[in-house]
């Protein structure tokens, strides 16, 4: 696997107090984040985990896009239409796929992004920006 | 027993024989030199090929006069190289010197016959299995040698120099002799691959990763150019969707399941123009598959996916391999074809790789290599949809792709085409358009892969290219 990169990123994000850590499912690897603050309500909790895959050829220049959210939760005392994909049981957890994608005018760039850039567009989910995308 | 030899960037060449160049000219009585670092390809557990990863030119005080103007490289700068070997874990040293006197042949001195071993033996004292190449430059020659213990050397066979352009100088102390007169087979592709050209071709071994359209072609041109041996890599079947477009592949082959690496190997060795053709049936994501390309001397890309493709340019610059990627593409809307598009890319050492070109796609290459149930999960998701397109594929223009990745291999070994070699050689059949692309339009100055490559020229001594067979068969795809 070319993931020499990304376990370095995770390693240094871990020195620096984030809560993450290299999971893998299979020979998937995956970047399980914990502690991402979220605006309750309407979620149902101020903190929650997530998953973000990890293509193996993260090394060569791969984007990331999109990411899990560990089950249950509850949006308004409801679902989000945005979380609307399927089941993946990781670490005797099940995370549930969330379609947050980067626009097309404002793509994930190898240059600047990573994976610490990628857990800031995941937070957007959860704040006021992603309470907007579940009404309209 | 097979030719050793060994690989060299041309930028490395041009600025050794530049830094050498004071021994041919004036009084002649100063020898020049210089110590570089070596890794090694190996096939089967033996080195095929060392290559010069890095020369760390000599600092003052590093290159010491003796009597008779001889040079010897003083202790320091043995152990700073030798410190550098051992750090990064390469194979070991190769020195280079002058005889400022050898204007035609060149041969080590006596001198130099007794201080090799002495050199050697010190070396594997402090790192056993230290390995030690040392080469002789004449004003137009250079012999070259390996020493695996201080009574065990090897010749060099031939210095291959990659960038503009694939360079084979003998490494016998001689100049290079005439070609030999070729088979009459050839009389006629002399004008853009003459004797000299033909004769290497003639030597090597050129691996062609994918046996479809594009890749059969590939094989047919490289056999009928006068190629020795074709190393042909495809983990797939002959399927009837192939069948437009797969040189010698019939129904009986769809019927039977043959393999299209073996389709290509009855087809081409059938023709009798003296080609060995060797099918490997496994996928290059492959680490086992990849290792197979230590065989090659050079390597074609006939794929459909960006990331064999990144695979193989990281391979390119890790073993100063020359790679030709080609591929053709015809893109439609719901008014009808709005392009035929076929495509060349060069890649070497000094040029650019196929991500710097924006030929792949961060957000493909992430795709293709998640695992089969991830991708399903991400496809679930929509906005994927773009990414799962089949391309269709027609052999007509799969020739023109085949013919400007050849032509481009035939000016390698015989320049005739304008210089340099653009970037991307784009042709566009709709509009007319042939293109030279003189910019890597995603160029990134600080690319791991072709500009500050920690790993260039490491071959076996650095990371593992591929990936385990366990990892390579997640990663499958569907209509795999």
């Amino acid at each position: 696997m070319q993931i020499g990169k990304a376990k370095a990123e995770i390693d240094r994000l871990a020195l620096l107090d984030v809560s993450i850590e290299l999971v893998t499912q299979g020979v998937q690897p995956f970047a399980l984040v914990g502690g991402i603050e979220a605006t309750s309500p309407p979620w149902d909790r101020k903190l929650y985990d997530i998953l973000i895959a990890i293509p193996i050829a993260y090394d060569l220049g791969t984007a990331l896009d999109g990411f899990y959210l560990a089950l249950p939760y509850k949006f308004q005392n409801g679902e989000h239409n945005r979380i609307n994909g399927q089941v993946v049981s990781v670490q005797n957890r099940d995370w549930k796929a969330v379609s947050w994608h980067y626009p097309d005018g404002k793509p994930f760039r190898l240059e600047v992004d990573n994976i610490e850039s990628h857990i800031i567009h995941c937070r957007g989910f959860f704040l006021e920006r992603g309470a907007v995308n579940a009404r309209t | 027993m097979p030719e050793l030899n060994l690989r060299m960037a041309a930028t490395d060449w041009e600025r050794l024989r530049k830094h050498c160049a004071h021994s041919f000219r004036g009084r002649r009585d100063r020898e020049y030199g210089a110590i570089g670092l070596l890794g090694k390809r190996c096939v089967e557990g033996a080195i095929r090929e060392l290559i010069v990863s890095e020369i760390m030119w000599p600092e003052d005080g590093d290159v010491l006069a003796k009597p008779h103007h001889a040079l010897t490289f003083s202790s320091r700068y043995m152990r700073r190289t030798h410190m550098a070997v051992r750090k990064k874990g390469l194979a070991g040293l190769i020195t280079f010197h002058t005889h400022p006197r050898a204007d035609r042949e060149v041969s080590f001195s006596f001198y130099d016959d007794d201080q090799d071993p002495l050199l050697i033996e010190n070396l594997q004292d402090l790192w056993p299995g230290t390995l030690l190449c040392s080469v002789v430059l004449g004003k137009s020659s250079q012999q070259g040698r390996l020493w695996m213990s201080p009574r065990g050397q090897a010749a060099l066979a031939s210095l291959v120099i990659i960038g503009n352009s694939l360079r084979y100088l003998p490494l016998d102390g001689r100049p290079p002799k005439p070609a030999p007169t070729p088979s009459e087979i050839f009389d006629r592709a002399l004008a853009v691959t003459g004797s000299g050209a033909l004769a290497i071709l003639a030597r090597r071994t050129v691996a062609v990763v994918g046996a479809s359209g594009t890749g059969s072609l590939i094989c047919e041109l490289l056999a009928r150019a006068g190629c020795r041996r074709i190393l042909v890599i495809d983990h797939d079947i002959v399927k009837l969707a192939n069948l437009n477009r797969i040189l010698y592949a019939t129904k009986q082959d769809v019927d039977l399941r043959h393999p299209k690496a073996e389709v290509l190997k009855r087809g081409i060795e059938s023709l009798g123009l003296g080609c060995e053709v060797v099918p490997i049936v496994g996928s290059i994501l492959d680490d086992k598959v990849m290792l197979r390309l230590n065989d090659a001397d050079v390597v074609f890309g006939c794929v459909d996916k960006d990331y064999p493709r990144m695979l193989l340019c990281k391979y390119a610059f890790q073993h100063l391999v020359p790679y030709i990627d080609v591929g053709a593409e015809i893109g439609g809307d719901q008014e009808g074809i709005v392009s035929t598009d076929t495509r060349m890319n060069y890649v070497a050492p000094g040029r650019w790789c196929l991500r710097c070109t924006g030929l792949v796609s961060a957000r493909r290459l992430a795709f293709e290599s998640l695992t089969t149930a991830e991708r399903k999960r991400k496809i679930a998701l929509g906005y994927s949809d773009d990414l799962l397109l089949k391309q269709p594929a027609v052999m007509d223009l799969n020739m023109r792709a085949a013919s400007s990745g050849m032509m481009t291999l035939r000016h390698l070994l015989q320049p005739f085409l304008l210089e340099p070699l653009p970037v991307t050689l784009a042709e566009n059949l709709v509009t007319y358009n042939l293109k030279p692309i003189a910019l890597a339009r995603s160029r990134n100055d600080t690319c791991d892969i072709c500009r500050v490559n920690t790993q260039q020229g490491f071959g076996d001594c650095g990371e593992s290219i591929g990936l385990s067979a366990e990892v390579a068969a997640a990663l499958k795809w569907e209509d795999d």
